[in-house]
């Protein structure tokens, strides 16, 4: 389990004046800022959960994962992680953690992965049954067998990806950070990397933090989302919750017998209208949707309706850049 | 026995590596000889216009002058090109996955990389060493000889925690190329027999900065008279450093930002 209370983490940055004469003065009094990078952070995370990190760039999402992974301390605030305090950085942790960086390759990149894997298992202490186990189990699923022999710098970035992936999964850890697993990955690649989570987790139920850019990723494999704004945390449950009680917009969609033949007459203010075949849509706001309904099913008689939530990815955009309230 | 076996499959890694760039295997092989021969000559010079250095004979000097290649040629093989690597590691923040590693990070990172391209060089240095030792003309016993190259390998491990005192302090500063610069300008003074210096430089040479404990104070010791004051000196000296580079590198963990994704 992880739990995390009261979190802080604050960065103090020099900042210069633009140009040399900037420079200079920078040289003889530097000025400092204090930029909060987490504020007030609690969450707890149960084992076996697949929990996504959301946020825009700067957020705080990664300096999160880095104090959860006892990379960087905090400025205050209490951590557990497996009953461990991670920045004492004990061995007896970090033997049950893995982070993944999609950005940072973690192997030797001028050498075979199981090259690097016999290393990892002695770092790791892997007994050899379990080693076997893993490698073939995990190579089996990334479906990467005749890739393990080939030096990590000739493999495609998602064949590297994936033996990333496997190396650090291969002592079978109970904490895992993902951070953009599936960056600059082709559609195949990124489904692959994807399906091989889902797999992983429903295998050997790890808890496993993801930060992805990629809402596919987080729709496909986290029922549960947190959410990150200028370090604080602005939400923390079901994902479908945010799309469902958040959505500012909705969409009714009305479907007639025939084919509509001229566009209807509907006030304004009641939202944006858009006509296809014999389907009438009203993209309204929460608030207009009860009179928008009102006034719809008065004037027409639709042989369906349907009330549609905006696209996730959109509800998430304005969830961010407005907060919740 | 762990780090041992981990050491093991460094070594392998590097040498899978090394074999890769024939090119820069050659050329680093020509570069430290060009350096050996270099060294030797200014000794050799200095002997042609002067009978005895520091109290040394041209004998005593050559075995002074090849210990320092020795320890040289194993830094540059062991460790130099890790350390080089450190303040990159800190500042791109690649340091964070040696961090969650379940293994002694400076482990890790000061013995990662074992440059085997140097490992050539290191045998000429030993067999240069060697040679020096044979045309000693000081009566010397083998339990001597053993106790000097313990000494020795003290020194080696003396100019590793000097070294890493001038990098630690990447953690604050992000660039460490003065305190290198410093470094290795103050590390002349490995090549050169401590007694040369008096007054506050001594003092700085032996007790502040003691690049003087590295080669000059084991051949002191190895040529005798053997003073139980200069061994003390030593032994201490080397521990007090090791303690100040193992607080400077937890305090640098401590203040360690990593680079932001």
């Amino acid at each position: 389990m992880i739990q995390v209370q009261n979190l802080h983490k604050t960065f103090k940055v020099s900042t210069k004046e633009p140009g040399l004469m900037g420079s200079i003065k920078g040289l003889v009094s530097r000025k400092y800022i204090t930029k909060t990078a987490l504020k007030n952070v609690s969450l707890e995370i149960k084992q076996g959960e697949m929990v996504g990190l959301i946020g825009a760039n700067g957020a705080g999402k990664t300096t999160l994962v880095k104090v959860l992974a006892g990379i960087i301390h905090p400025t205050d605030g209490k951590v557990d992680v497996l009953g461990f305090n991670p920045w004492d950085r004990s061995d007896k942790l970090r033997s049950q953690m893995a982070l993944i960086m999609g950005q940072k390759a973690q192997l030797w990149y001028d050498l075979p992965a199981l090259d690097s894997y016999m290393l990892l298992k002695e770092i790791y202490q892997i007994p050899d049954v379990l080693y076997k186990q893993q490698i073939e189990f995990l190579a089996d699923v990334l479906q990467i067998k005749d890739q393990l022999k080939v030096q990590v710098r000739k493999l495609s970035l998602g064949e590297r990806m994936k033996v990333e992936l496997m190396g650090a999964l291969l002592h079978r850890p109970n904490v895992v950070y993902l951070d953009e697993p599936t960056i600059g990955l082709d559609l195949m690649a990124q489904k692959a990397v994807r399906q091989f989570l889902k797999d992983y987790q429903k295998e050997f139920k790890p808890i496993i933090l993801l930060t992805s850019h990629y809402m596919e990723d987080i729709k496909e494999l986290c029922p549960r989302v947190i959410l990150i704004k200028s370090g604080e945390l602005i939400y923390d449950g079901a994902l479908q919750t945010i799309q469902t009680q958040f959505g500012e917009r909705k969409k009714l969609v009305l479907t007639f017998e025939d084919k509509l033949t001229a566009p209807p007459q509907i006030p304004s203010e009641l939202g944006t209208l858009e006509v296809q075949d014999n389907k009438l849509s009203l993209t309204t706001t929460r608030q207009k949707l009860n009179p928008a309904m009102d006034f719809l099913l008065k004037n027409f008689q639709p042989q369906d309706v349907t009330i549609q939530d905006p696209p996730i990815e959109e509800v998430i955009e304005s969830f961010l850049r407005k907060g919740r309230s | 026995m762990r780090y041992l076996r981990l050491y093991l499959h460094f070594l392998r890694f590097s040498f899978s590596r090394a074999m890769e760039f024939r090119l820069d295997f050659t050329f680093k092989i020509i570069m430290d000889c060009f350096f050996y021969l270099v060294n030797l000559s200014f000794y050799k010079i200095l002997f042609m216009n002067t009978p005895t250095l520091a109290g040394w004979s041209e004998d005593q000097a050559f075995v002074f002058v090849s210990s320092y290649l020795f320890i040289d040629a194993l830094h540059m093989t062991v460790f130099a090109s890790n350390m080089w690597w450190l303040p990159f590691f800190v500042n791109r923040g690649d340091l964070d996955s040696y961090l969650t590693r379940p293994v002694s990070t400076l482990f890790f990172i000061s013995l990662r990389d074992f440059a085997a391209n140097s490992f050539v060089n290191l045998l000429i240095a030993i067999g240069i060493f060697s040679y020096a030792l044979t045309n000693l003309q000081t009566p010397y016993t083998l339990g001597q000889l053993f106790f000097y190259l313990g000494l020795i390998l003290n020194g080696w491990l003396l100019h590793y925690v000097l070294q890493m005192i001038f990098i630690i302090p990447v953690f604050w500063t992000q660039s460490s190329r003065g305190f290198n610069d410093f470094f290795f300008s103050m590390g002349m003074a490995i090549e050169r027999p401590d007694l040369i210096y008096r007054g506050w430089l001594r003092y700085l040479l032996t007790m502040i900065l003691p690049f003087s404990l590295i080669v000059s104070f084991p051949a002191r010791v190895f040529f005798g008279p053997e003073t139980p004051n200069l061994l003390t000196h030593l032994f201490v000296v080397t521990i007090v450093m090791w303690a100040i580079m193992l607080l400077l590198w937890k305090r640098g963990l401590r203040a360690y930002s990593s680079a932001s994704s």
